[in-house]
């Protein structure tokens, strides 16, 4: 195994700060941010019911104040799925610009009205008279869109140009099995069956959605828009509106945050089209908090597993069923089945596996992924399990897990059962090891041990991501991404690629992999934005931690091949053959230099090299290609969490926490940090604090969309600097740019599993379900026999 | 509703404006001077993204009438800097990595600001706490804390040399 | 109904007089019109954009420089229209009415605190409000005028439900007047939220005076257990004249579990605020008997 250390890296592994200096200053622009002369303010109707026809819709008033309407009329009437990084058969379509038949959310759009001022669009909206006809009561429950009664959301829905019946809300479903289940259970001395549920938190991304058309004369659109993926907006635009790709133009642009819900083009971005092609004008539409918190959250998810194991630790079966419901539209419910199945086949060496998954249509806004994709919500049962089983086995945790893991030479499944690779890099055992002195595993007690007002606890849990969606063939989900590098008249180089970054780092990654194989100054190479659809050629996303695995490892693919034009045209300068010149950086010059090997002082700077190429008209030394990773190994993390439970109070507190993460070669150790820390935050959200409640009578979210009754972690909730560690295994992915893997959404996996393990091991209660509240945990040391089940599948 | 005449200080610089009553000041400085440094985050005051300095203390712009700031100064986030030396507040956070995708950031840095103003030497409990109505959902808020604790640590240094 | 917290949606007449006689006379014009009074702001821009609160004339008294001022001559006298973050810059207030510091210092965060006024606190009357309960607490007043006349009211009598004051449309709140503490008196505020920055699920504001271990005399406040500030005086019986010992705090501490009449809403449980007052009674308990010591 080759590990290439830091010091042989020029750049690599070193820290840069510059790239971020529009953020800082607030000259950053992010879609919110646009202002295009001309422009119209554009504001949307929303649904107040929950489940509801439309009959007829009266535009009179509001277009007698001057402003531009549209309705689900004056768009297209276009199936689609506004995600579509799966390929098409395998994609689920229900979702219309605006909906002709009926509202299945509250908060879904009905119609939108553009004008001068948002205040006037504002006023003319509400002066917009909706005719409705049947109304139904809502389904806001797993069990209740489940149940036979339940009003049908859909009566069909089409998958690839399938059309598909749609029976008891069932939108769809995935069932996996891998050898015999039933057997591996005969073998297994200790058999545990346990329901956990992990409920529905919301995004809060900080920036909400928005987006700026311009209509063109040419009839195409130029838009700016929040969004994971510039080409699957301008596809599906394209489609939609029945415009050639050739006269859209999606900028990238930045994006404040995301974790998963701009991987589908935003359900207000054809509305702002549609708007701005019937106003022939710019249009800007910016949406409000309460509008987003309808628009998405996080896939929840129902988890019955049982898992057999022998008395000597060694796992023989596991049977998990999962169900999620999935608000008003499907938007990656199938894969998001697959790859839990993935997430969860690959934690352990199970033996057997059988896995039934479900999703169920209900009447609350769209899941989507969140950061995690299912891995956070599957890998709280898993781990809980772990813990469970270790106990009965009179075995500790983590020797349990070490016993047991998947890990380097091992098969694993990434992102479902249809793309199966060997692990070839793992840090899995470094960390668990690692971490075990640094927490003070070994002093930890257990829950009988403790006594006194606030008891302490301390909890493990590991988990993973892939870094990307890759396999050996390219499968049922798209993944490949591209660049164009060249090379600039002075020796800058520029990187155009549709790559975006959500503030991971993934920009920097890109401009570091390139001045580590240019050999340029990481100041010279430019990854900034002004770059578009037009301008580069296809990324699917950037989302499953792929930034770096495969947006990185296609960028420094392109790199490799212009290094190899500039030093076939520099030979040609030397009088002499490429293999025989030495490319390097020099700080001094700050510039990349070229120098026949053994003769350092003969250099010419890569800026004279370009140079010359223009002024003879030899041409711009540059590349342009794309390339699919067949491989999406596993970026790992353990982290061993301690709680303080007031026993008084049921207030559970953080104060240390120790993270490890196993990445491969880190690209950049402080952005690399900032995802972990980052994540921990997230995880800890949704271990103490949040849930987003609908009101089963009105469906209405219960917080009405207003961050003051949807709490997120503050500064005060993470522990003081000194009790966090943040370390990292050394690896090497020899697969990866430079060795490196993700690590983005392994950051969230194994949070809020390593919280609640923590708490078991703090007071003896294993809850089931989350989040954790004081109310929660004070209620339940009352009630010990309880022991805080699953109360209500919500 | 009739225009309301107002006069103020933008970052330095006097401007006019005729208002109406109900415009607030997060979207006069957006929308109307192009100042869009401040950000909208949830409109009610809970988030922070939207913080200004009015006559030199941190508010919401969210929740302050335009008509309201006639005749006092605002700092905006575009502000903070002197032409192109930043303030050391924004040196810190570049080189704490205490920026992800950037969007607290404006509210985060004057709120910073701000703190150090008041008290020059907090502790980390004071910096918490002092910065809990700004939120953040991509940091986890420890480098941004770090990065406080650097200013106050390189303003010190700058005094002894 | 349909928001839009990105605006403000309601059109109004807005008026910023310069004296306190301008805004009585102002408040007098339009007595029977929808009036509201802007002071900070920041409760009532939250209201107008999420429950779509209807006004017709907004009354700007910020700039009323009169209204401005915290006198520590006798007690406090804090104008109507200081700052929060001004009002605990004053050393007295961080020193001699700690419950106030600490129920000042427990809302949201700086920039609110700085937008923020007392007189718009009580004003706003809610339940949860964190300043009322150390205002009761001091026995403090409130001084209301009008081109009728002037008059004060104890906070305790200012109140009288959700959102409702005694307040007549065209008065207006220009001072708050806080009794100077006398020798040995503590004081203390407690607070439970989901996190920090956050409307309280209870809260707790205690001042009790000592005479050697006895409680001679003592007021407990709490907060968002009941439609309006609640004052628990069957505790407070409980424990005047007393000598004080954890059975005493035990006991105070069950009774003001009872006297509290909380409700489950979207921050909280009933149960809960039942269960956490009793904790929150012995440690303010504690902690004001401590302060009482200087």
């Amino acid at each position: 195994m080759v590990l290439l250390e830091k010091e042989q890296f020029d750049v690599i592994g070193k820290r840069f700060d510059i790239k971020n200096i529009g953020k800082v200053t607030g000259k950053e622009v992010y879609s919110c941010d646009v202002n295009i002369p001309g422009q119209l303010y554009a504001v949307v109707l929303r649904s107040p019911y929950p489940h509801a026809e439309i009959k007829k819709i009266d535009y009179t008033e509001a277009e007698k104040m001057g402003a531009i309407c549209i309705g689900p009329d004056d768009v297209p009437d276009t199936l689609y799925n506004e995600r579509i990084v799966s390929i098409p058969d395998k994609t689920y379509r229900d979702r219309k610009v605006l909906p002709k038949d009926k509202v299945r959310h509250v908060g879904e759009a009905i119609a939108a009205c553009a004008a001068e001022t948002e205040e006037k669009a504002f006023a003319a909206l509400k002066k917009i008279k909706v005719e409705w006809g049947r109304k139904w009561e809502p389904v806001v429950t797993l069990d209740d869109a489940m149940d036979s009664k339940a009003p049908a959301i859909y009566d069909h829905v089409y998958l690839g140009e399938e059309k598909v019946e749609v029976k008891n809300n069932l939108a769809c479903e995935r069932n996996i099995a891998v050898s015999d289940v039933e057997e591996g259970f005969k073998e297994a001395d200790i058999i545990v069956d346990e329901t956990f549920n992990i409920k529905r938190v919301y995004h809060m991304q900080l920036e909400t959605k928005s987006a700026v058309c311009k209509p063109e004369a040419n009839g195409g659109i130029t838009l700016w828009t929040t969004t994971q993926g510039i080409h699957n907006v301008r596809i599906l635009l394209g489609h939609i509106f029945d415009i050639s790709l050739s006269k859209i133009n999606v900028k990238r642009i930045t994006l404040g945050g995301s974790f998963g819900s701009s991987i589908q083009m935003n359900s207000i971005t054809p509305i702002c089209v549609a708007l701005a092609l019937k106003a022939k004008r710019p249009v800007k539409l910016v949406t409000s908090r309460e509008e987003d918190m309808y628009d998405h959250s996080s896939y929840p998810l129902k988890t019955r597993l049982k898992v057999g194991v022998k008395k000597d630790g060694t796992l023989t079966a596991a049977h998990c069923q999962v169900w999620v419901e999935i608000g008003g539209h499907n938007i990656q419910a199938y894969p998001y089945l697959g790859c839990v199945a993935g997430w969860f086949a690959s934690l352990y060496k199970w033996k057997n596996i059988k896995y039934e998954g479900k999703a169920i249509y209900s009447n609350k806004g769209p899941s989507c992924a969140r950061r995690g994709y299912g891995s956070p919500q599957i890998n709280f049962p898993v781990e809980n399990m772990m813990d469970i089983l270790a106990e009965k086995l009179g075995m500790d945790p983590v020797h349990f897990r070490l016993q047991n893991y998947v890990g380097r030479g091992d098969e694993f499944w990434g992102q479902g059962p249809t793309v199966k690779s060997i692990i070839r890099s793992c840090g899995v055992e470094e960390m668990l090891v690692k971490g075990v002195e640094l927490i003070g595993w070994h002093k930890r007690g257990t829950p009988d041990e403790k006594s006194g007002t606030i008891r302490k606890g301390i909890g493990v849990a590991r988990g993973f991501h892939t870094s990307g969606t890759g396999g050996p063939k390219a499968g049922e989900v798209i993944d490949y991404s591209g660049a164009t590098i060249k090379i600039n008249e002075d020796g800058s180089v520029d990187v155009i690629t549709a790559l975006m970054d959500h503030g991971g780092g993934t920009w920097d990654a890109g401009a570091k992999v390139v001045a580590e194989v240019l050999k340029v100054p990481f100041e010279k190479i430019s990854i900034d934005n002004g770059v578009d659809t037009r301008t580069t050629v296809f990324d699917v996303n950037t989302h499953a931690t792929r930034g770096i695995y495969c947006g990185c490892g296609a960028i420094k693919f392109v790199a490799e091949k212009v290094k190899k034009m500039l030093l076939d045209y520099a030979a040609t300068l030397f009088n002499d053959r490429p293999e025989n010149l030495t490319l390097a950086l020099n700080e001094e010059l700050g510039q990349g230099i070229i120098y026949p090997e053994g003769l350092p002082e003969n250099y010419k700077t890569i800026g004279e090299i370009a140079d010359y190429a223009r002024i003879t008209s030899a041409g711009t030394i540059s590349y342009t290609s794309t390339l699919r990773q067949k491989n999406c190994p596993p970026c790992f993390v353990t982290y061993f969490t301690e709680v303080e439970v007031d026993t008084r109070t049921g207030e559970i507190t953080v104060p240390r926490v120790v993270m490890l993460g196993d990445s491969g070669t880190i690209i950049n150790p402080e952005l690399w940090k900032g995802q972990i820390l980052g994540a921990y935050a997230l995880g800890l959200g949704v271990g103490k604090l949040e849930s987003i409640p609908y009101d089963k009578i009105t469906g209405k979210l219960k917080c009405n969309g207003f961050i003051t009754d949807f709490k997120i972690p503050t500064t005060i909730d993470m522990p003081n600097i000194d009790n966090i560690i943040v370390d990292h295994a050394h690896t090497y992915e020899p697969t990866g740019p430079f060795g490196a893997k993700g690590i983005g959404e392994a950051a969230l996996s194994a949070v809020a599993s390593s919280f609640g393990n923590a708490v078991y091991n703090a007071v003896g209660i294993r809850f089931h379900e989350l989040p954790i509240t004081p109310e929660i945990m004070l209620k339940t040391l009352e009630e010990k026999e309880i022991g805080g089940k699953v109360r209500d599948a919500n | 509703m009739k225009k309301i005449p107002i006069e103020f200080f933008i970052n330095g610089q006097k401007r006019e404006a005729l208002v109406n009553s109900n415009d607030l000041l997060i979207n006069i400085l957006r929308d109307d001077l192009y100042l869009t440094g401040t950000k909208y985050g949830c409109g009610i005051g809970e988030c922070g993204a939207c913080t200004v300095f009015l006559d030199n203390e941190p508010v919401l712009s969210c929740l302050t009438l335009a008509a309201t700031i006639d005749g006092k100064e605002i700092t905006t986030i575009e502000g903070l800097a002197k032409g192109n030396e930043l303030h050391p507040m924004q040196i810190a956070f570049l080189k704490n990595a205490a920026v992800q995708c950037g969007f607290c950031t404006p509210g985060m840095i004057l709120t910073a600001v701000a703190l150090l103003k008041e008290n020059p030497s907090p502790t980390e409990e004071e910096i918490k706490d002092y910065m809990r109505g700004n939120l953040c959902r991509c940091t986890g808020y420890v480098q941004i804390v770090k990065a406080i604790k650097a200013c106050v640590t390189e303003a010190k240094n700058q005094l002894t040399n | 109904m349909q928001t839009n917290t990105k605006i403000l949606a309601q059109e109004f007449e807005y008026l910023a007089p310069k004296t306190i006689d301008e805004a009585l006379d102002l408040l007098n014009k339009y007595k029977d019109k929808n009036i509201k009074i802007l002071a900070g702001g920041t409760e009532l821009l939250v209201k107008m954009k999420t429950i779509d609160l209807k006004i017709d004339y907004l009354i700007n008294i910020k700039n009323i420089s009169e209204l401005n001022f915290v006198d520590t001559d006798r007690g406090l006298r804090i104008g109507a229209v200081t700052p929060l973050s001004r009002i605990i810059r004053e050393e007295k207030v961080k020193i001699k009415y700690s419950a106030l510091y600490e129920g000042i210092m427990s809302m949201a965060a700086p920039a609110i605190r700085n937008m923020g006024t007392m007189a718009g606190n009580l004003g706003n009357a809610s339940p949860a409000a964190d300043t009322v309960p150390p205002l009761i607490a001091y026995g403090a007043e409130v001084k209301l005028q009008s081109k009728r006349g002037e008059h004060t009211v104890l906070v305790e009598d200012f109140i009288i439900g959700v959102g409702e004051t005694i307040m007549k449309p065209d008065e207006l709140i220009t001072e708050i007047n806080i009794p100077e503490v006398n020798k040995n008196t503590g004081s203390a505020f407690l607070k439970k939220s989901r996190v920090k920055a956050d409307l309280s699920k209870i809260n707790l504001a205690i001042h009790l005076e000592k005479e050697g271990n006895i409680c001679k005399d003592c007021k407990i406040v709490f907060g968002s257990v009941a439609i309006k500030v609640l004052r628990a005086e069957k505790t407070e019986n409980l424990l005047k004249g007393q000598i004080v010992n954890s059975e005493l705090i035990d006991k105070a501490a069950e009774k003001a579990s009872c006297e509290i009449k909380p409700i489950d809403d979207i921050r909280s449980t009933a149960e809960y605020r039942i269960a956490t007052s009793k904790e929150m009674l012995k440690d303010g308990f504690e902690l004001a008997w401590a302060r009482a010591k200087d």
